[in-house]
């Protein structure tokens, strides 16, 4: 492995997974650093293109239109990514579910998929993993991945990284951020609030996402939905909390977000689980730090 | 894995006033080398005629904000643009690389600089912090360039790019020999 000290550090951000996903790379000479970023972008690429809830031809489009009449085969990464969420589904009771696309449609965050008759009522449960890379549905769902594959796509762009070399990186997904290496990153965390002081994350080798419900919150039907909704209850997590979750990985702490906002304390446990905290913000009790794993400083 | 959560002064930001997130990626040239390594570039400006921007605009469905096309054609084939999209609040510049077929090759993000959110813009929201005595005095754009929770939408990127190949079909394809 190439390393010198003295080379500057290279930040490239291109457009993926429909926000902004920036590459900051240290240590490596200039051939080498461009090389590996471009083999990270390749990743993120890879999962925009199998995990887009609008495109039609992703693996996701594919399992919605057509899993539940028979079973859909999907990329390697389209599994792993189904077989984390139906572990967090399970390990949260049903909080956390991919499922819920049919809400995010409902509630027009997300356009609804062509094709055949609206999902409604099925669950998690309802998704059957099977051999050779194939998904099958037991009911007509709408699943959608944004919860989790950004923190995936994270992880998999900071492995191939790694391999090539670059063992000092920031890796941003429109907030989802993986830091390696020893040296802390700060973080502006995006609260809304009228407070003076601005909160700020110093990360050393782990990740940070975030949900904040307030930004895309929208009326409809006369009621305030935001773009996080709780699994059991079937109903928006609330739009005015802010959550960050640290976590060594990034699909980890995205996942965990989405919990957090929706059980609040109560995802304490949870937290402990996978080796994870969270800092919590309320209009009405402020910061809150939740500490599952006490490693967090 | 560490992590520690501090809360700075943010009056120091809110009276300095300017974009309080502004992180440059590269400069032209270093898109070009990243897009095209080894290639050599020819500069070709160009203004759209008024009928090129509206079938532009048909075609793509995005409206043509500047008829001032900067472009480029690269030694081993193909066109490198750069253009801007507005964002949020500001404007955010991005290379294009076309292959010779017409394909996109690569989008970089040149820029990026969005607010601290809506409030800090609001002069009144920024009154209540003038004359009182700033914290640490922080260099914002150099320390801090990762933010967790904001909304970064791309989507004015995704349209920048539709217009820009509608503006190859419409522009440029016909000189790429």
């Amino acid at each position: 492995m190439k390393s010198h000290s003295n080379n500057p550090a290279v930040e490239r951000a291109q457009p993926w997974l429909g926000t902004l996903v920036s590459i900051r790379v240290a240590g490596l000479d200039a051939p080498n650093t461009h090389h590996a970023i471009d083999a990270a972008f390749e990743e993120i690429a890879l999962v925009h293109r199998l995990m887009s809830f609008h495109d039609g031809t992703s693996d996701v489009s594919r399992l919605n239109c057509s899993s539940v009449r028979r079973p859909v085969e999907v990329h390697p990464y389209t599994m792993e990514v189904v077989r984390r969420a139906l572990a967090f589904s399970a390990a949260s009771n049903g909080c956390f579910d991919v499922s819920v696309g049919a809400e995010l449609v409902d509630w027009q965050f997300l356009p609804a998929p062509s094709g055949d008759a609206h999902a409604s009522g099925g669950s998690w449960r309802d998704i059957e993993i099977l051999p050779e890379n194939r998904i099958a549905f037991h009911r007509p769902l709408w699943i959608d991945l944004g919860g989790i594959a950004k923190g995936f796509a994270v992880d998999r762009a900071t492995e191939r990284l790694r391999i090539l070399g670059a063992s000092q990186t920031v890796l941003n997904a429109g907030g989802d951020i993986r830091v390696q290496g020893q040296i802390a990153e700060p973080v502006r965390l995006a609260v809304e609030s009228a407070s003076e002081t601005m909160p700020v994350l110093e990360l050393t080798d782990g990740s940070v996402a975030s949900s904040s419900g307030h930004r895309q919150r929208h009326w409809h039907n006369g009621h305030l939905y935001g773009p996080h909704v709780d699994g059991i209850r079937r109903m928006p997590a609330p739009t005015d909390r802010f959550v960050c979750v640290v976590a060594k990985d990034c699909v980890v702490a995205d996942a965990l977000t989405k919990i957090v906002m929706a059980k609040g304390i109560e995802s304490v446990n949870l937290l402990q689980q996978f080796d994870a905290s969270a800092y919590l913000h309320d209009p009405a009790t402020g910061w809150q730090h939740l500490e599952g794993a006490v490693r967090a400083g | 894995m560490q992590s520690k959560l501090i809360f700075l002064p943010l009056a120091g930001i809110a009276i300095a006033g300017g974009p309080a997130y502004a992180n440059v990626y590269l400069s032209v040239e270093q898109a070009q080398a990243v897009l095209f390594p080894g290639a050599t570039f020819q500069p070709d400006t160009r203004t759209l005629t008024d009928e090129q921007a509206k079938a532009i605009e048909r075609a793509s469905g995005v409206s043509v904000r500047s008829k001032q096309l900067k472009a480029w054609k690269v030694s081993t084939g193909g066109w490198f643009i750069v253009d801007e999209v507005v964002g949020k609040h500001e404007y955010i510049p991005f290379a294009f690389g076309l292959d010779d077929k017409g394909a996109v090759k690569g989008i970089e993000i040149l820029e990026y600089r969005e607010a601290y959110g809506g409030q800090i813009r609001d002069p009144e929201w920024r009154k209540q912090f003038v004359g009182k005595e700033l914290g640490t005095k922080l260099q914002l754009d150099k320390n801090i360039r990762n933010v967790s929770g904001a909304t970064l939408s791309c989507k004015h990127v995704t349209d920048g790019v539709q217009r820009l190949l509608a503006t190859y079909e419409i522009a440029l394809k016909q000189s790429s020999r």
